[in-house]
């Protein structure tokens, strides 16, 4: 049962797929699921921090906006094509990110997380003085996006187009992620988190795991934010704010950490709320937050640990 | 430039940092805990005493205590639901479910005030004094001499009284300071009423010098995080200290560099320090 959860879990994904046409296809449909699988990937990137290393990095929407603004920027000022500005995203963050590594190497807990948003309050205010990345107004008439391969290609800037490309970089987000689990580099972060003393006496450098567990999650949210700025054709200083940020914790946390499929139900749950049971930006935010604090203070274990507890109260009484 | 005049305003501007942190660095040395609302509750305060002026009429005077009153008891009941991960030291998912109160409060404050900027104005701020070239207002001498006076109370009371004695106990071993017969509980719902009080009473002092806005939250008050840090955590004549030089180095910098890129100095000057020190400069 346990062996086939995994390929379950990638099955189920791909299937996803098929969730516009079912939903019938309207464009809301495809605007709805494009957003869920950029976020949700975004989401995996700070997933990586904070199931894996146990920390919370405060700082991934600087990788976010880094990849939005590498693609917008090439994109409109040198024509680049899909690839070589997804390529572009994923060098800047990963140069950010061995930055921002290295300058919280040694720092842990509270003190890294601030760091990481002191790190994005400073990006931010550049992004907003730095009349290169287009100061206040951002980059705008980000072309459509075009991703060709062997003359077989995707190009387009509508939702419609956009889902195929959303959806692929989740499924390589996953099998990613997945990878990562089982990974040299996966356990040891876990060994890092859960027992350090241990891993010291096998003789794993905790620094070097995280600083690679860092620098690697980087691109995951780089993606997302390159794959936003064709959505949007445009981006801006708003790419820092916190509203992406909460969202990438809730959907760490929501269902339950260490799980594959976690943050992209999680990201699912609340665009759903937003799209079509919005009750107006403001209230939505109550939800958000709610939704965050309520599930660490009731179920620390996310939704997950809930239906563990509902479960285990059925089999008692049975 | 006017040299005298920059100092002036860096004390002023120190001296608010230091007070808007002041309730931070205790509960950061107390409980441990960051929370991440920080700016969210200044932005509440701000409000909450902008509101009591404008639509119960009270004067400024009666405004600020009524703030800090309404924070306190909103300390009370957040702490209150916070308190098994707080007693558990589950300072990882605490950071989080604050950043999630953070949010609830302002998206509620956005909904009750509004969007617009508001103007919270204190009848001392347009008091001004004049020494030749050198310009200040009493709302920057009241804040200077309010922020010197809390400090010093609190000094006193930390080191010199017994409840001094155990917020300092369940700071160094909450486990230990229980076995002693110390409510844990009680100190930490304690710690963070001051942390909630305190801010309103910067919000009070500081938030008159600009418009406010329910959007400002955590970024208006993240430079007093260079505060708790650089001064050492939980220590509060370092916290003084950092507040003061942080105040000049942003005033100077902001007259000789560029002003739009003040904050970015103060994290990279921050950043430069942690580096070398990753406990802070007054760690040992």
């Amino acid at each position: 049962m346990r062996r086939l959860a995994t390929p379950a879990a990638l099955i189920v994904a791909a299937l996803a797929y098929f969730v516009p046409q079912v939903a019938g296809g309207a464009p809301v449909a495809y605007a709805a699921c494009t957003t869920i699988a950029i976020l949700a990937v975004m989401s995996y990137g700070a997933d990586l921090i904070l199931s894996y290393l146990g920390e919370v990095s405060l700082g991934h929407t600087i990788f976010w906006a880094a990849g939005g603004y590498a693609a917008s920027l090439l994109a409109v000022n040198a024509g680049w094509n899909g690839w070589a500005t997804a390529g572009a995203a994923i060098a800047v963050s990963v140069v950010l990110a061995a930055i921002l590594g290295l300058v919280t190497l040694r720092t842990r807990e509270f003190v890294f997380s601030l760091v990481t948003y002191a790190a994005a309050v400073v990006a931010m205010e550049v992004a907003f003085n730095w009349p290169f990345l287009g100061g206040s107004d951002g980059i705008v008439g980000v072309p459509p996006l075009q991703l060709t391969l062997f003359g077989w290609g995707v190009s387009g800037s509508g939702n419609e187009d956009l889902w195929p490309i959303a959806w692929a970089l989740l499924m390589l987000t996953l099998l990613f992620i997945q990878r990562f689990r089982h990974s040299r580099l996966g356990t040891s972060a876990l060994m890092v988190q859960m027992n350090p003393d241990l891993a010291v006496a096998l003789g794993v450098d905790g620094r070097t795991v995280r600083f690679l567990v860092f620098v690697a999650s980087a691109p995951i949210s780089a993606l997302a934010g390159w794959l936003y700025a064709y959505q949007r054709a445009y981006v801006g200083p708003d790419m820092f704010e916190s509203y992406f940020l909460v969202l990438m914790l809730t959907a760490i946390v929501i269902v339950g950490r260490r799980l594959l499929l976690g943050p992209l139900i999680g990201t699912a749950l609340i665009i759903v709320q937003q799209t079509f049971f919005s009750i107006g930006g403001d209230g939505d935010k109550i939800v958000l937050g709610a939704v965050l604090a309520a599930i660490l203070l009731l179920w620390p274990t996310g939704l997950i640990g809930l239906w563990n507890v509902l479960r285990a109260g059925t089999t008692r009484r049975a | 430039m006017n040299l005298a005049q920059q100092i002036i305003n860096g004390l002023v501007l120190g001296s608010g940092y230091a007070l808007i942190a002041i309730g931070w660095t205790v509960l950061l040395g107390a409980a441990r805990l960051v929370n991440f609302a920080h700016g969210q509750l200044y932005m509440l305060a701000a409000f909450i005493a902008w509101a009591a002026m404008h639509k119960l009429g009270v004067g400024y005077f009666v405004a600020v205590p009524l703030a800090v009153l309404a924070l306190g008891l909103i300390g009370v009941v957040l702490q209150a639901m916070m308190l098994r991960p707080v007693m558990q030291q589950n300072l990882t998912s605490l950071m989080i479910v604050t950043l999630g109160f953070g949010y609830v409060i302002q998206g509620g404050a956005s909904r009750i005030f509004g969007g617009d900027p508001e103007s919270f104005i204190s009848p001392i701020q347009t008091a001004s004094i004049r020494f030749g070239e050198i310009w200040f207002t009493w709302q920057d001498v009241l804040t200077l001499v309010g922020t010197l006076l809390l400090f010093g109370v609190l000094w006193l009371v930390l080191n010199r009284t017994r409840l001094g004695a155990l917020v300092r106990s369940v700071a160094e071993d909450p486990k230990l300071a229980q076995l002693f017969g110390i409510n844990a509980a009680l100190v930490y719902i304690g710690v963070f009423v001051f942390e909630c009080a305190a801010v309103a009473l910067g919000a009070g002092l500081v938030a008159p010098r600009s418009p406010i806005l329910t959007s400002m939250g955590f970024d208006e008050v993240i430079l007093t995080f260079v505060v708790v840090v650089l001064g050492g955590i939980g220590s509060v004549g370092g916290s003084l200290l950092a507040g003061f030089g942080l105040g000049m180095f942003t005033a100077l910098f902001g007259a000789l560099v560029s002003p739009a890129y003040t904050t970015a100095a103060a994290f990279l000057l921050l950043l430069a320090v942690l580096v070398m020190r990753p406990r802070g400069l007054a760690a040992r």
